[in-house]
């Protein structure tokens, strides 16, 4: 415990040298699903849209995880974020103020699959979760991903009245789309749960052998991915700036940009919107 | 626990015996429990995206890479820094290390935890700056460089400085006649520190700071598998030629110039960082006093006995997996066997192994062999056995042979083992603790070890619980190592292999 004091002292010695950085500079962040190589630079072309939009500094702020980009808006590190469901309500119960202010045209009645390995002999395009999925193993992706892990465990649980760990052989956590996609392709895990979008873009580009994995149901729709802002923006960047930031967001139509979310453009969304997701996520134990 | 083996043949209070009676009964006792262990295969067909890897690897897309150099940059600076850190804070506390259980106490502590966890720590309050990843690095090393700069000062002579007159003073002392007998094994042990930070700051972009590991691990997850192995290549390349551009006098100029790749510095709350120490950390119904509110929140906590009982298991399976391992692969780079072209494959898979990260090796015998217990295993004791094999097979260069003329089998068994063998076992004992750090990063194969909970609770947000289970973890590690310290070899001058 002393060492923990002595620690944070020296920590907060340090943080005098520290404070070098602008106040006044805009920062976001944004997870984009799918293919996050070069995402300095491409979020960079965002970033300066925004500050053209918004005729402030932007930066963007590259960051690994929801979990870490949820801490960074806590911090107020960034004041917008793009949020996944799950973690954009994280997000506002943490800052008080915090609104939800667009999402993506897709996001609206997002969806996910399960998909199976072909030798599990479950039959693809089911209209509901087959009762053969039982004792066969099983993989979400990252542990709060809405897409990969909530909401397929929310009806997991739904139409079997039992955890996935006791409805599954083993339960795995991918930690990603694409890595799930793999991991049934090659047989590893019999089942599993995986963004629709990925999907559909990884069957596009030929990266996925149909033959060997293909999908057995559709969840029904729910919301996803939003951009969230702090409820403090206007204080420190003037009266009406929420709204100039929904504007930019809405206004984004460059598909060049809307690219690195991938999205077909954006719509206004609220809070409200995301209140099943937070039943879930209480339901599950994944928000407290 | 009972001996495997016929009386009579072990008997006796020789070191060797005792040295063969313990690497024995640590087999033993693996094997009695390994069917407990979750080791089950399934594997349909991995091959195909084993292929992508191999071709990944074999075939690296230099071009795609976005901003390389500066990676690498920041990559050198933060091992620099962390290091340089490290010492500062670890030096002092060396010299009262023997006199205040406190201090060795508090040390032990920041050495359980693994980097990775300081970092998601850090992390909650400095955001993804160099705050972050050197504090992570700075940390854990100021308590390892306490206990073992405090070992070598220990260890030198004290005739130097008995023979000062009476009155001279203990800092004057100190200077004159201790520091400068020791100087030469203290530099050495920090040099080597700094090549373990190296790979401990590429680890770090694993959870976000844009080290090489960022990089390196988003192109691996999504299996963009050329510029993974660009990257990876890189790393290979940046630790492999670390005699070059990490020589002593350039090492002040790198220090001195890496300052700049550091920035920007992050603004730093203060208030911030009081509401995580004072609030966060802790639980709500403890704050608030609330008994009743404490057993529900304990029983909130995921099963804790299976995810020791998890932890413990593929520690000690890795620990010994680990021995076995390097006593097949030492001879590989050993100058007594082979021909220098074998010697320099050997060396090449020795630090390939040993460099490759314990998370990619696991991914890779995850589609090898399906997720459980097993790909763990191969992981951990690759990795910590190539570890040992490399050091075990200088020790094996020092020798000079008694007996011309034996085969090699000969060779390694009567001439080189005997004498090599403790110094081997020493590491295995020491890495044991280091294993079990390690078994906490292998939460993707489905297996609930403590680390797998810890990686939960940050992703979750729920900072209480995490903090919890790393004390258990910590409480757990310090046992491990004063288990393994109890019973390792003491007849043998330690030659630390990043083990602390």
């Amino acid at each position: 415990m002393r060492r923990l004091i002595a620690t944070t002292l020296m920590l907060l010695g340090l943080a005098p040298v520290a404070q070098t950085q602008a106040q006044d500079t805009f920062r976001f962040t944004a997870i984009p699903d799918e293919d996050q190589t070069r995402l300095v630079e491409r979020f960079q072309k965002v970033a300066d849209y925004l500050a053209d939009t918004l005729d402030v500094d932007v930066e963007y702020v590259p960051v690994k995880s929801y979990s870490a980009a949820v801490s960074a808006f806590r911090n107020d590190q960034v004041q917008l974020a793009w949020f996944g469901g799950l973690s954009g309500v994280q997000a506002r119960r943490l800052v008080p103020g915090s609104q939800a202010l667009a999402q993506g045209v897709e996001d609206a009645a997002f969806h996910s699959y399960f998909i199976a390995n072909a030798d599990t002999g479950i039959a693809a395009d089911q209209d509901q979760l087959p009762e053969s999925l039982e004792g066969h193993s099983f993989t979400f992706g990252a542990k709060t991903s809405t897409s990969g892990r909530l909401m397929p465990e929310y009806y997991l649980r739904e139409r079997f009245g039992e955890a996935p760990e006791s409805l599954f052989s083993r339960v795995g956590f991918s930690g990603d789309h694409t890595r799930t996609i793999a991991l049934v392709e090659s047989g590893t895990y019999d089942v599993g749960a995986v963004n629709y979008s990925v999907w559909n873009a990884a069957v596009e580009a030929g990266r996925v052998d149909t033959d060997k994995v293909h999908v057995v149901w559709e969840t029904p729709a729910y919301p996803d991915y939003q951009w969230t802002i702090r409820g403090d923006v206007d204080e420190h960047f003037g009266d009406g700036f929420t709204d100039r930031v929904r504007q930019a967001l809405l206004g984004m139509t460059d598909p060049d940009l809307l690219e690195s979310f991938p999205r077909q453009g954006f719509i206004p969304v609220s809070n409200d919107a995301y209140a099943p997701i937070e039943t879930v996520g209480e339901d599950l134990g994944l928000l407290r | 626990m009972a001996e495997p083996t016929a009386p009579g043949m072990l008997h006796g209070d020789s070191p060797g015996l005792r040295l063969a009676r313990r690497s024995l009964v640590l087999v033993a006792l693996c094997i009695v429990l390994l069917p407990f262990a979750d080791l089950s295969v399934v594997a349909h067909d991995p091959w195909a995206e084993l292929s992508r890897m191999a071709t990944g690897l074999a075939l690296p897309h230099w071009r795609e890479l976005s901003s390389p150099l500066q990676a690498i940059g920041l990559t050198v600076s933060v091992a620099l820094w962390g290091t340089l850190l490290g010492v500062l804070l670890g030096f002092p506390l060396a010299l009262v290390f023997f006199r205040s259980r406190l201090v060795r106490t508090a040390c032990a502590f920041v050495r359980a935890i693994h980097e990775l966890f300081w970092a998601l720590l850090f992390l909650q309050v400095f955001g993804f700056s160099a705050v972050t990843a050197l504090a992570a690095l700075a940390v854990p090393y100021a308590g390892i460089f306490a206990k073992v700069y405090a070992e070598i000062l220990e260890q030198t002579p004290r005739d130097a400085a008995d023979s000062l007159p009476p009155g001279v003073g203990r800092l004057s002392r100190f200077i004159y006649a201790e520091l400068p007998l020791a100087w030469e094994r203290l530099a050495a042990y920090t040099r080597y520190r700094f090549e373990c930070s190296l790979r401990a700051s590429v680890l770090l972009g694993f959870v976000g700071l844009p080290t090489l590991g960022f990089h390196l691990e988003s192109a691996f997850r999504e299996g963009h598998y050329h510029q993974a192995g660009a990257l990876l290549w890189l790393f290979y390349l940046l630790i492999g030629t670390i005699g070059f551009w990490g020589h002593r006098r350039l090492l002040p100029l790198l220090t001195l110039g890496s300052l700049f790749l550091l920035g920007p510095w992050p603004h730093v709350d203060s208030g911030l960082l009081w509401r995580f120490v004072s609030h966060d950390l802790w639980p709500a119904p403890l704050l608030d006093g609330d008994w009743a509110g404490l057993m529900a929140w304990l029983g909130n906590i995921p099963d804790l006995g299976p995810a020791i009982g998890n932890t413990l298991l593929l520690g000690l399976m890795g620990t010994v997996g680990a021995l076995i391992i390097a006593l097949l692969l030492w001879p590989l780079a050993s100058r007594h066997f082979g021909n220098p072209a074998t010697r320099l494959g050997g060396r090449a898979l020795l630090v390939g192994l040993r460099s490759t990260p314990e998370l990619m090796l696991a991914f890779i015998f995850l589609l090898l062999l399906g997720p459980s217990m097993l790909p763990a295993w191969l992981a951990l004791a690759l990795h910590n056995g190539a570890l040992i094999a490399f050091l075990a097979a200088r020790h094996a260069d020092n020798i000079e042979p008694g007996m011309p003329g034996l085969p090699a089998g000969g060779r390694y068994a009567y001439e080189l083992l005997p004498r090599i063998y403790p110094g081997l076992l020493a590491l295995v004992f020491y890495r044991a603790e280091v294993i079990i750090r390690e078994t906490a990063l292998l939460g993707m194969l489905g297996v609930a070890t403590l680390g797998f909970h810890i990686d939960s609770s940050f992703q979750y947000l729920m900072f209480d619980q995490a903090f919890f289970l790393l004390l258990v973890t910590a409480g757990l590690n310090i046992a491990v190592d004063a288990l393994a310290r109890r019973y390792r070899p003491r007849e043998v001058v330690m030659d630390d292999p990043c083990s602390r």
